[in-house]
């Protein structure tokens, strides 16, 4: 029965990810899931270890608050609009970026800019649910993060560690597992550098082993009377985050083991730790790590704050890229920059920048992501994209590319409604050539 | 006044606040409807013996042996009636939300009276946590299917507002109007949760009164026609064109934003887009699929069960007033069908359609006879919500042992089913058990209250947070957390409250005052588990205490693990 499993799994993979549920019913004789042999959670977690053995990760930059395009990555020195801030030029001949990122500037060879972002959603809480689930928000069904969608769709066996790993100030806003369920939320840490919220027993390992024997052999009780099923997943649930907090890839939580040289290419700021962190743990084995960074909702002072902002990302984002290619690591995790959207280009009576989700940009590395490459453009007032728009559905079905997941599998909502894991939208395949 | 000699409240009295601010032929209008239904409520007073809970419970359960149990073989799959320790834990859980107290437990079981159940559920039902305990629930009703986060902003005045509704003489149509039809400051008015959660969203809003008030997801059909069910598209949209005049406002005090507030957009320019943003709109439009930019069709206010009509062109009010009418209107059979299995389903374990909120129409009903008998008598005791409670646990089928909800045995409700506790379930037992103070610490003077953020991040908000669920997703579809895992297992606060040591704990005090090894596990099993542990579990305890050898840290590993064990964090 594995054997047919694991063969089709083969089979089916070859096709660069290609896996859809009815293919995989087909490929299971009926009998065995008559018998109940495999359920289709099981069926999902063959698929899930299968990517995981490819190592695929990514790492999302979360910048809360809608970074302005112009003065991160899509600078307009010629025209008003541009108000004060600078162009420079990069690693790359022609590509040039705003004089905030120096130190991406060095690095622009690994990396892409996706120039013509464009979306409806110009209000927080809506856009910080339609960017990360390619949903706007509704009471029919709660999307799941892509983050969530990522541990669902790629997790291993031997990781030992949450799948999806969110490093910073928990807002609230942002999506979480949805309709996937809480296994599937976002394991957040709210500071990198300290050990997670409760992962140390409060007594000695021995002691701790004790305590949950003695647990199951209480819980066995109540399974004896009429909870077996609930005693059976209460043991296994905290079989699992037992072994988290004694497993050895805890470790990954703890900075102090990196070398010197490298805790200062990451800048040693809480910002760069989280990045540092972030690569830690994707070396580790979790498929998604998103980092949160705010506040980007320059509406006065729109220049000084976005300088500002951009220091805390600059230096780390560009170690984490070099980082993860000494490494080894980019090809297979994919690192993205993005925000809600993106600022207007008429500069307000305060010096600021309102919300402007018509036309923004999103910085997208590794993970098959050719470097030194610009998508799409602006014009020359930088609000209205001219060349190659790319919506928010296209950018997850980019995203799917890189990480070689299926987005046309469909998760199930609690009204029994099938939802895709990216509905519409096509690739950006010019970024992988 | 003849109602008040029969000794019943008429129903005029009941009317919502919110009714229509203009107009008198809807107030005229109203009046009928009340004068029926007084009329049809003195008949009712002939066979008033058809409302008695202890008698209508009795038919629940014939009802059910007719068409659900009769195939089963000898009723041998029929599930045992639960212990009188199971019973009062349960019922405790179920209707005030916390666990029974060591002293509860052995009046309670000591009682020697047959109707004892009776009266423990009366006196919980006149118990203030009553009202507390359902508000919260439905507070998570409708904050969990939020499209806007600050939305929760309100949440702590929707739980005041529903606590104080559920206690106070309750009726489901009463609180269904105002939620339909409210206004005002979200801070103020809890009333207006539903309608701010969707920020005012016309299609979110009817998406979600249809689905809390009515149980039918007619969203499905907001895109397309409904996949199983038999709605259309066009009907979604005529239900919301009872809702396109919302707006949500910012209420700002001294430029600066304190608060939302929900009003009426009865005048402005008439917008050729949909109400998908917060400002509102005079009429509903219908988008084109084909053309979503195009300004699609105008539509008319068109209640899908009945086929009633509203015109054009009315006010907020009128149409919401009347929608609120309609929707609560004894010919609407799906208002009481959608309560009763919701309740049904929180109570005996399982619902006569799952999820609760999605019951219809092409949908087969478990026990169907008895869905139709009770939601029937629940809309004749006028949507009484503590009339329901009695009934409902009265019937043998309440009563039953548990088993495990994933044993599908054929035959509905031959038991009750395990329950997960809810997050403030969770929070009140942990503080009962372990002797930690609910309160807030005293404010001082000129100190702020706190805020709902603050509050969300307090004890109580932040297990919330981690072992909250929505309460109408599929309960077998609800599992645990990693977080929840190790909240329980190593939470500072929780190891801090279950040292031995010293005497400024619970088990410190136990431990203090009892001698005897066997008598501390029962008192702990009593706390933990609301029941004496049986000989077994005694021993193992005992071994153990043996085994480990200091007196002190045995204790504390026990009530870790009982604190940890499957069975305190569900209600059997």
């Amino acid at each position: 029965m594995t054997m047919h499993v694991r063969h089709h799994v083969d089979v089916s993979l070859s096709r660069r990810g290609a896996i859809r549920r009815r293919d995989f019913l087909r490929g299971i004789s009926a009998a065995s899931l008559a018998a109940g042999t495999l359920s289709w959670r099981d069926l999902v977690s063959l698929q899930a270890a299968e990517l995981q053995k490819r190592g695929m990760a990514c790492i999302i930059l979360w910048m809360q608050g809608g970074p302005s395009h112009f003065e991160t990555f899509s600078p307009k020195p010629g025209h008003e609009n541009g108000g004060e801030t600078k162009a420079i030029s990069t690693s790359v001949p022609g590509i040039e970026v705003s004089e905030n990122f120096p130190h991406f500037a060095k690095v622009m060879h690994h990396a892409a800019i996706i120039r013509s972002m464009t979306s409806k959603e110009g209000s927080h809480p809506r856009a910080h649910h339609l960017m990360p689930t390619g949903y706007p928000p509704t009471a029919r069904a709660k999307h799941p993060a892509f983050g969530s969608l990522v541990a669902q769709q790629i997790t291993s066996d031997h990781l030992d560690l949450p799948a999806f790993v969110r490093i910073g100030r928990n807002t609230r806003d942002g999506a979480g597992g949805g309709i996937l369920g809480i296994e599937f939320d976002p394991f957040v840490l709210p500071e990198a550098g300290k050990p997670p919220t409760n992962a140390s027993p409060g007594t000695t390992l021995t002691r701790y082993d004790r305590r949950l024997g003695l647990l199951g052999r209480l819980d066995a009780t109540y399974a004896a009377a009429g909870g077996q099923q609930e005693v059976a997943e209460h043991q296994k649930l905290y079989q699992k985050a037992a072994r988290m907090i004694k497993s050895s890839q805890m470790k990954a939580f703890d900075l102090d083991g990196e070398p010197a040289n490298i805790r200062d290419g990451y800048g040693n700021t809480p910002f760069g730790n989280g990045c540092l962190l972030a690569r830690r743990l994707v070396e580790t084995g979790v498929p998604c790590v998103e980092l949160v960074l705010g506040s980007w909702d320059t509406h006065f002072d729109n220049f000084a704050r976005v300088r500002e902002m951009s220091g805390k990302v600059d230096q780390p984002l560009a170690y984490l890229l070099t980082d993860l290619h000494q490494r080894g690591m980019l090809d297979k995790t994919m690192v993205v920059w993005m925000g809600e959207f993106g600022r207007t280009p008429r500069i307000n009576p305060r010096g600021g920048r309102d919300h402007y989700p018509k036309a923004f940009n999103v910085v997208m590395a590794g993970g098959g992501v050719q470097g030194g490459k610009v998508i799409g453009r602006t014009d020359a007032a930088g609000g209205t994209v001219e060349d190659r728009p790319v919506t928010v559905t296209d950018l997850l079905q980019t995203f799917c590319t890189c990480l070689e997941i299926d987005s046309t599998i469909e998760n199930i909502a609690p009204n029994g409604r099938p939802i895709r894991i990216v509905d519409d939208g096509a690739p950006v395949d010019e970024l992988f050539v | 006044m003849i109602c008040t000699n029969v000794g019943i409240q008429p129903p005029a009295a009941r009317q919502p606040v919110a009714a229509s601010k203009k107009g008198n032929v809807m107030v005229v209008w109203r009046t009928l409807l009340v004068v029926t239904a007084s009329m049809l409520l003195l008949a009712e007073q002939a066979g008033a013996a058809g409302l008695d809970p202890q008698a209508t419970a009795k038919r629940v359960d014939e009802l059910l042996a007719g068409e659900s149990f009769g195939g089963a073989e000898e009723g041998a799959a029929l599930s045992a009636a639960a212990t009188d320790q199971t019973m009062l834990r349960r019922l405790s859980l179920d209707l005030v939300g916390h666990p029974p107290t060591a002293e509860e437990i052995t009046a309670y079981t000591l009682d020697p009276a047959p109707d004892k159940r009776a009266a423990a559920v009366e006196r919980m039902l006149g118990d203030q946590r009553f009202g507390q305990n359902w508000g919260r629930y439905w507070r998570d009703v409708i904050m969990y299917r939020r499209t806007e986060e600050r939305a929760l902003r309100s949440a702590g005045t929707l739980e005041r507002f529903l606590t104080q509704e559920l206690n106070d003489d309750p009726h489901w149509d009463v609180i269904a109007r105002q939620f339909i039809t409210a206004t005002g400051d979200i801070q103020e008015e809890g009333s207006t949760a539903i309608i701010m959660a969707q920020m005012g969203s016309a299609e979110d809003t009817t998406a979600e009164v249809s689905r809390i008030f009515l149980g039918i997801q007619i969203q499905c059909a907001q895109c397309h026609n409904h996949p199983t069910d038999r709605w259309k598209r066009e009907q979604f949209h005529q239900l919301a064109a009872f809702f396109p005049r919302i707006a949500v406002r910012p209420v700002r005090v001294d430029g600066k934003r304190k608060s939302f507030e929900v009003v009426s957009i009865d005048r402005g320019p008439k917008r050729k887009k949909n109400n998908n943003n917060r400002r509102g709109n005079l009429e509903h439009y219908m988008p084109d699929l084909d053309h979503p930019e195009a300004e699609g069709e105008l539509m008319q206010p068109v209640f899908f069960v009945t086929g009633q009509k509203l015109d054009r062109g009315q006010s907020d009010q009128d149409r919401r007033g009347q929608i609120a009418e309609w929707i609560t209107s004894d010919s609407n059979r799906w208002f009481a069908r959608a309560y009763v299995n919701r309740m049904w389903s929180e109570l005996v374990g399982r619902g006569f359609y799952e999820p609760v909120d999605d019951i219809g129409p092409d949908r087969e009903a478990r026990a169907p006879k008895t869905l139709d008998y009770l939601s029937e008598r629940f809309a004749r005791s006028q949507y009484d919500v503590k009339w329901l409670f009695r009934v409902i646990t009265a019937t043998d089928a309440y009563a039953r042992q548990s088993r495990s909800r994933y044993e599908e045995d054929g035959a509905p409700f031959a038991a009750n089913c395990p329950q997960r506790l809810r997050g403030d379930q969770l929070y009140n037992t942990l503080a009962s058990v372990l002797e930690i103070s609910d309160r807030q610490p005293p404010r001082a003077k000129g100190k702020k209250a706190p805020n709902y953020k603050q509050r969300m991040n307090g004890p109580r908000g932040q297990l919330n947070q981690t072992f909250g669920y929505d309460p109408s997703v599929r309960r077998d579809e609800v599992v645990g957390s990693i977080p929840q895992a190790l909240y329980l297992m190593n939470g500072p606060q929780l190891n801090q409250a279950i040292r031995a040591r010293g005497s400024n704990t619970m088990l410190g005090r136990l431990l203090r005052d009892v001698e005897d090894d066997d008598v501390v596990v029962e008192e702990l099993y009593l706390r933990c588990l609301a029941r004496e542990p049986n000989d077994e579990e005694i021993e193992t305890c005992l071994e153990y205490v043996k085994s480990v050898g200091d007196r002190a840290e045995a204790f504390e590993d026990i009530t870790w693990s009982l604190v940890n064990s499957t069975e305190f964090l569900n209600r059997k």
